[in-house]
């Protein structure tokens, strides 16, 4: 957990411009039907669909069956996508219908609104090894869970997506185009002053 | 941490702060909520599977405690159970560390039984008495497919060699020509299973 953790603090723009790069390749092939293309942005996509599924309150069981769902009907509509940028909007769009259709089916579990907050959930004992950086965590699930509803979900998807698909995460979240940016920029900052200000009651 | 500086607070935040902040947001977000590792092979594995159509097999129930204890064993067994079929496995750890499968399937008939990952798969023939062997498999998440039968022309020219090619996309659907194998009904394919 530790390590996967510095890997991505020290990961720059660049560095989520070539992963956009990687993932417009391999739609291209995906969409000539190689496998092993399709197999390779099931790695790199997964982890975003799975922020998305859990943002929406989904439980981890069901969160598992709507990011499989959205995969195997993304099989179906390939011929349909035409960039990339589309194929992530999606699956991010697909995810969160699916979820929020089976959130409200309330098939296993159905948290009421103020429940959703608890949809960060805290890891177990001995989860994280590394005690300073688990009080970092701590200390930012707290000022998170602060924030309104809307910047959770915005910047728990955003924080897993290249930049340069923003613009496709915006239309899945039903936010115009140009908006994304402003209103990360506010979620963030209130996430900031969140922290300095020690919210989330922890000493 | 970068990420927790935020010394220059206000309206003016540089986007670099924003980037390591988010990255900080992704960072504990992995560390809080980690997506299930097998998460991405398990659909693999669906997607793979979905052109198969399939009757899925159940794990009979006198196997499951079975499935559940086998621990670190180096042989154990598991019982299948579908509609048309009963299928029963045993796993061996061979020296070399790769697994041994020694399946039985019942009724005994001359099936194509396929193990099948989410990147490769192999095949083998069931013989007469329903028996079938896979000697060395890598371990790993597998499951397994048993495809109907080919049933001989009337020439007799369809061996069980030529029905371990049945390609698994279309096992299952009846096929044309008069030397195809004609279905013999669904395949039968078992949960995931990690050998």
């Amino acid at each position: 957990m530790i390590a996967v953790g510095d890997g991505v603090t020290a990961r720059g723009n660049e560095d989520r411009d070539d992963s956009r790069g990687r993932i417009a390749s391999l739609a291209e092939a995906a969409r000539e039907g190689h496998q092993d293309a399709i197999g390779e942005l099931v790695t790199e996509l997964t982890p975003v669909l799975w922020q998305v599924a859990r943002a929406a309150g989904l439980s981890a069981p069901d969160a598992e069956d709507v990011v499989q769902t959205a995969w195997l009907s993304l099989m179906s509509h390939l011929d349909a996508i035409r960039t990339p940028a589309s194929l992530t909007s999606w699956l991010v769009t697909t995810t969160r219908r699916e979820a929020w259709r089976v959130r409200a089916a309330g098939r296993r579990q159905q948290p009421a609104d103020g429940e959703w907050l608890q949809s960060i959930p805290d890891p177990g004992v001995g989860a994280e090894e590394n005690v300073v950086l688990k009080d970092e965590h701590r200390r930012l699930r707290a000022a998170f869970r602060t924030l309104p509803q809307r910047c959770q979900e915005l910047l728990r998807i955003v924080a897993f997506v290249p930049r340069p698909d923003y613009g496709a995460v915006a239309a899945s979240l039903g936010m115009p185009r140009g908006s994304i940016g402003p209103t990360r920029s506010r979620c963030l900052a209130r996430l900031r002053s969140a922290l300095l200000n020690g919210e989330g009651g922890q000493p | 941490m970068i990420a927790m500086g935020g010394q220059h607070g206000g309206a003016g935040e540089s986007d670099a702060s924003d980037v390591s902040l988010l990255a900080f947001v992704r960072e504990t977000f992995e560390a809080a909520d980690p997506m299930p590792e097998d998460l991405p092979e398990r659909i693999r594995f669906a997607i793979a599977l979905r052109e198969l159509e399939a009757e899925v097999a159940r794990v009979a129930p006198d196997s499951e405690s079975e499935l559940a204890t086998r621990g670190d064993r180096e042989s154990w067994t598991v019982t299948f159970d579908s509609e048309s079929l009963t299928i029963m496995i045993r796993v061996d750890e061979n020296p070399d560390g790769t697994a041994r499968v020694d399946g039985w399937i019942a009724p005994p008939r001359a099936h194509p039984v396929e193990i099948r990952r989410s990147d490769n798969s192999m095949t083998v023939t069931a013989d007469k008495l329903g028996r079938f062997v896979f000697g060395s498999v890598p371990r790993g998440m597998a499951r397994l497919v048993v495809h109907p039968p080919a049933v001989a022309s009337a020439d007799g020219g369809h061996d069980a060699s030529a029905a371990g090619e049945v390609a698994g996309g279309t096992a299952g659907r009846v096929a044309g020509g008069k030397d195809a194998p004609l279905a013999g009904g669904k395949a039968v394919i078992t949960p995931t299973l990690t050998l």
